[in-house]
C-alpha cells in the first residue's frame, strides 16, 4: 500500500492525493483476511456459505455463528472482523423489525440493502468513527415479488447485487469456481454441494482448523432464512471432503 | 452525530428547543389554571371582522370591512385586512391581529424568495400549504382565520383557513365574526360564472351584511379583484359609513394657536448633557476594559 | 352599563370552536373493489363552516381516506401518509408509481394515529384495490386501532346507523348493489344525526382505477318522515 506513512491514512475525513480514503481500503484488507464467505444465487433461491476459521481447538462445535437469519425472509454471511460483523446483522435486524412496525409488512429487499448501505457509508464519513472490518452477503426473498437476491455490502458503503459472490481468504479462487456454475439451471440443493466444495478446496492447509457452515433461502426452506437441514449440509461437506482427499491421492500417485 | 439515523420515517427526530425556536406552551396549562382562578390576562387585539371571497368566471374577488376592534372599542377606523402574499395572490385576516399580518407576511417574503429561486410564478396552493403548515405547528394559538384567493397557472383558486390549520376550497368563502351575515348573501345570490363586475357587487354586498348586521365589523368595503393579467386593490370600494357631521371651518390649526408663556435658551455644556461622567477612550487598551474596569456612560 | 358579555361580541365562531367533522363516513368491499361514502358537512361548534366539503381524500391512485374529528388533524395526518407512502414507493423502487399496498398506507396510518394520540382526535378509514390483495377496507378510530374489515362505519353519525349496516350488509354485492347500500346508510344518518348533512360523496375504487361521485339532498333516499326536497326553480316556476 503505497500511502504507508505519507499521513493520509489516520482517518476517513482525509482523501490522499490520488483519491483514495485509505481508512476503507484498510478496512477491505480486514475482509480479505477473514475466512471465506460466499454466496450462489439459483433458480429456486440463494445459499449462503462460511468457511469459519477455528482458532482454538477447544471451541464448541457449532458456536459463534458467522450466518444468521436478521428476518424470516432475510440472512446474512459474514466475512472479516466477526464483532463488526455481528454489530451489521445486529443493525439489520433492527432495521427489519423497525420496518414490520411501521409500515405492518416485511422489508422489501431493496430498502433493506439501501438502508444497510447507508449505515455502513456513515462509517466512512466522521473521524470518531472506524469503518466496519467485515463485509456481509444478504440474502433475502422480496416479500413483493417472491423472487430470491443476493447483494454484498463492503466496508466502503458499496452494495451491488450478484449472481454469485465470494468474499474473505482465498476469494479469487472461489470466484472463479462459482464463475463455472451453471445458475440459471441449478437448484438450490445442487448449490450446497457446489458451496461446501468450493469453501473445502479453496480452504488453505497452513491455516488451522475450520468449520464449514451452510444456510439457504429457497422453495425448499419455505421462501425462509434457515441453516441447511444437517443431513444435506454433512452429507455436501463429506463428499466435499472426499473428493478432496481422492484429488490429493491422485496427485500423490 | 447523525451517525444512526436511517432513511427510516419513523425515527423521528427531535430538535432541543434552542434549536427548535418558536413558541413555548411550558405555561400554557399553569395561565389556564392562573385565569380560572380570577387572574385577568391582557387580551390580544382580535379583529371581529368580516371577510369574503368569491371565484368567478377568470378569476376572484376578495372583501374585507375595515373595523379592527379592542375589545367594545374600534381601535381602527379604517385598517388593511387584504393583505399581499404574491402579486397573483391576495389573503384576507380575521382573528388576532398581530398574527394574521405575521403569518401572511411572513408567508409572503418566503413565497418571494421561491419566486427568485424557480423563476415560476407562485401557486395559490403553495401559499395555503405553507399557511395552513404553520398555523397546524402552532396548534390554533396562532389566531389566524384567513380567505386565501389568487390565479395561477390552474386558474382562480379559493380557499378559506382556519386558526387549527384546515382549510377548504371553496367558490364562495366567508370568514370572522361576519361570516353568517356575509354568508347569508352568497347562499341566496351566488351563481357560477359570474361577471367581474356581478362577483365585485356581491362581494361588497357581503361585507355590508357584515358591517351593518354584525357589531365586530364595521366602516368602509375594501376590495380586490385578481384576474390572469392585472390585480385591482380597491381600498375603500364603498364607505358607507362617511360622518355626517365636518366641523364647518376644518380641522387645520393655525401655527401659534397655542400661547407660549415663557422660553428658555441654554448653551450646551458638560454639565447640561445628560452623561455623568466622561471617559477617554484610549485606542488599542482593551484590557483595562477586559479586565473588569467596566466603562459607564451611565 | 352592563350589557351582558361584550367582550364575546367581536370574537368570530372559528376561533371559539376547533373545525371539526362531525360526521357520517363508511366505506365496504365488494366483488371486485370498495366504496367510500361521507356525508358533507363540516361545522365549528353549531355553525356550518362548510356544506360541500370532501371527506373522501385520496392517498395514492389506488387508496382513499375518509376522514372524521378534526379537520386540521386529519387533513395534516392525511399529507403526512401521501409523504411517507410515495417516499416509500421512491425508495422500494416500485414499478407502478401512484399505487401503494393498502395495508401498508393503514398501517403508515395507524402509527401516525397511534404515536400522536394525545394530540390528535382523528378517526380515519383507508380503503382500496391492490393487486397483492384486492380490495380492502381498514378502519382506523379514535385511539389509533387498527382494523381490517368487511364494511367499517365512523363519525358521530354511525351510531345512528350502525344496526342498518348489520342487518342489511350483504358479502359479495355488486359495485350497483354496494354504491346503493352506502346511500341508504349515509341518507339515513343525515336524518337524524344534526352533525351530518349536505351532500353524499361516494368513491369507488377497483382494478381500472378510482371513480368519484356526488349525489344532491334530492337525490338522497327518503328517510321516515322526511319530505322530499323542493327545488326552488320549481317553487318559483
Amino acid at each position: 500500500m503505497s500511502g504507508i506513512g505519507t499521513g493520509y491514512d489516520l482517518s476517513t475525513t482525509t482523501y490522499s492525493p490520488d483519491g483514495k480514503v485509505f481508512q476503507v481500503d484498510y478496512a477491505c484488507k480486514a475482509v480479505d483476511n477473514g475466512g471465506l464467505a460466499l454466496g450462489i444465487k439459483c433458480s429456486d433461491g440463494v445459499v449462503l456459505g462460511v468457511e469459519k476459521l477455528l482458532p482454538f481447538k477447544m471451541l464448541v462445535p457449532g458456536s459463534n455463528r458467522r450466518i444468521a437469519p436478521v428476518d424470516r425472509h432475510a440472512g446474512m454471511a459474514g466475512a472479516g472482523l466477526a464483532p463488526d460483523a455481528r454489530q451489521i446483522m445486529s443493525r439489520a435486524r433492527s432495521e427489519c423489525a423497525n420496518y414490520k412496525s411501521f409500515y405492518g409488512d416485511k422489508i422489501p429487499s431493496k430498502i433493506l440493502a439501501d438502508r444497510m448501505a447507508n449505515y455502513l457509508h456513515m462509517f466512512t464519513l466522521y473521524w470518531s468513527v472506524r469503518p466496519f472490518g467485515a463485509a456481509v452477503l444478504l440474502a433475502v426473498r422480496d416479500p413483493a415479488t417472491g423472487k430470491y437476491e443476493l447483494y454484498l455490502l463492503e466496508p466502503s458503503g458499496e452494495c451491488q447485487r450478484y449472481h454469485g459472490m465470494a468474499i474473505g481468504k482465498g476469494r479469487q479462487a472461489a470466484k472463479n469456481e462459482v464463475e463455472k456454475l451453471k445458475l440459471g439451471e441449478m437448484s438450490c440443493l445442487e448449490a450446497v454441494k457446489e458451496a461446501a466444495r468450493i469453501i473445502v478446496t479453496t480452504h488453505d492447509e497452513k491455516d488451522k482448523d475450520y468449520e464449514c457452515e451452510l444456510a439457504w433461502i429457497c422453495d425448499d426452506s419455505g421462501g425462509e432464512f434457515k441453516k441447511v437441514p444437517k443431513d444435506i449440509a454433512d452429507e455436501a461437506i463429506a463428499a466435499a471432503k472426499r473428493a478432496l482427499e481422492d484429488d490429493d491421492a491422485m496427485d500423490a500417485d | 452525530m447523525a451517525l444512526l439515523a436511517s432513511g427510516n420515517v419513523s425515527a423521528a427526530y427531535i430538535p432541543d428547543r434552542d434549536e427548535r425556536g418558536g413558541f413555548n406552551f411550558d405555561n400554557v396549562a399553569r395561565n389556564e389554571m392562573m385565569s380560572q382562578n380570577g387572574l385577568k390576562f391582557k387580551a390580544a387585539m382580535k379583529t371581529g371582522t368580516t371577510i369574503t371571497g368569491v371565484c368567478f368566471k377568470g378569476g376572484v374577488v376578495l372583501g374585507a370591512d375595515t373595523r379592527s376592534t379592542n375589545g367594545e372599542t374600534v381601535a381602527d377606523k379604517n385598517c388593511e385586512k387584504i393583505h399581499y402574499i404574491a402579486p397573483n395572490i391576495y389573503c384576507c385576516g380575521a382573528g388576532t391581529a398581530a398574527d394574521t399580518e405575521a403569518v401572511t407576511g411572513m408567508i409572503a417574503s418566503a413565497l418571494e424568495l421561491h419566486r427568485l429561486a424557480t423563476k415560476r410564478k407562485s401557486r395559490v396552493v403553495t401559499a395555503l400549504t405553507m399557511l395552513k403548515s404553520h398555523l397546524f405547528k402552532y396548534q390554533g394559538h396562532v389566531g389566524a382565520a384567513l380567505v386565501l384567493g389568487g390565479v395561477d397557472i390552474n386558474g382562480p383558486h379559493l380557499f378559506s383557513v382556519h386558526p387549527h390549520g384546515s382549510s377548504d376550497s371553496l367558490p364562495f368563502a366567508t370568514m370572522g365574526s361576519g361570516s353568517l351575515a356575509a354568508m347569508a348573501v352568497f347562499e341566496a345570490d351566488f351563481k357560477e360564472d359570474m361577471t367581474e363586475e356581478e362577483a365585485k357587487e356581491i362581494v361588497a354586498r357581503s361585507i355590508r351584511a357584515g358591517i351593518f348586521n354584525d357589531l365586530g365589523s364595521g366602516s368602509n368595503v375594501d376590495l380586490c379583484v385578481i384576474t390572469a393579467d392585472k390585480v385591482d386593490y380597491l381600498r375603500n370600494y364603498e364607505c358607507p359609513n362617511e360622518r355626517t357631521y365636518v366641523r364647518s371651518k376644518g380641522y387645520d390649526f393655525p401655527p401659534g394657536t397655542t400661547v407660549l408663556n415663557r422660553r428658555n435658551f441654554m448653551t450646551a455644556t458638560a454639565a447640561t448633557l445628560p452623561v455623568n461622567q466622561i471617559v477617554d477612550i484610549i485606542d488599542g487598551a482593551p484590557e483595562d476594559v477586559a479586565s473588569g474596569d467596566a466603562m459607564q456612560t451611565d | 352599563m352592563d350589557y351582558g358579555v361584550p367582550a364575546a361580541l367581536g370574537v368570530a365562531p372559528e376561533l371559539m370552536e376547533e373545525v371539526s367533522t362531525g360526521t357520517t363516513i363508511m366505506a365496504c368491499v365488494y366483488d371486485g373493489g370498495v366504496v367510500l361514502g361521507a356525508d358533507s358537512r363540516t361545522s365549528t361548534g353549531n355553525y356550518v363552516a362548510n356544506r360541500a366539503s370532501d371527506k373522501i381524500t385520496q392517498v395514492m391512485d389506488n387508496v382513499w381516506m375518509c376522514r372524521s374529528g378534526s379537520a386540521a388533524d386529519t387533513q395534516n395526518v392525511c399529507a403526512f401518509v401521501k409523504n411517507a407512502v410515495e417516499e416509500h414507493g421512491i425508495m422500494s423502487g416500485s414499478d407502478e408509481p401512484g399505487m401503494a399496498d393498502v395495508k401498508l398506507v393503514a398501517n403508515v396510518t395507524m402509527q401516525i394515529a397511534y404515536r400522536n394520540k394525545d394530540r390528535l382526535s382523528a378517526g380515519m378509514i383507508i380503503a382500496g384495490w391492490d393487486r397483492r390483495a384486492g380490495p380492502q377496507v381498514f378502519g382506523i378510530p379514535l385511539g389509533g386501532s387498527l382494523e381490517k374489515c368487511d364494511f367499517t362505519l365512523g363519525g358521530s353519525g354511525s351510531a345512528y346507523i350502525t344496526g342498518f349496516c348489520d342487518d342489511t350488509w350483504k358479502p359479495g354485492m355488486s359495485r350497483e348493489e354496494a354504491e346503493a347500500w352506502i346511500r341508504r346508510a349515509i341518507s339515513i344518518a343525515i336524518s337524524r344525526d344534526a352533525s351530518s348533512g349536505g351532500v353524499i360523496r361516494l368513491v369507488t375504487i377497483h382494478e381500472k382505477g378510482a371513480e368519484k361521485q356526488m349525489f344532491e339532498p334530492a337525490q338522497h333516499p327518503l328517510a321516515y318522515d322526511e319530505l322530499p326536497v323542493i327545488r326552488r326553480e320549481e317553487v318559483v316556476a
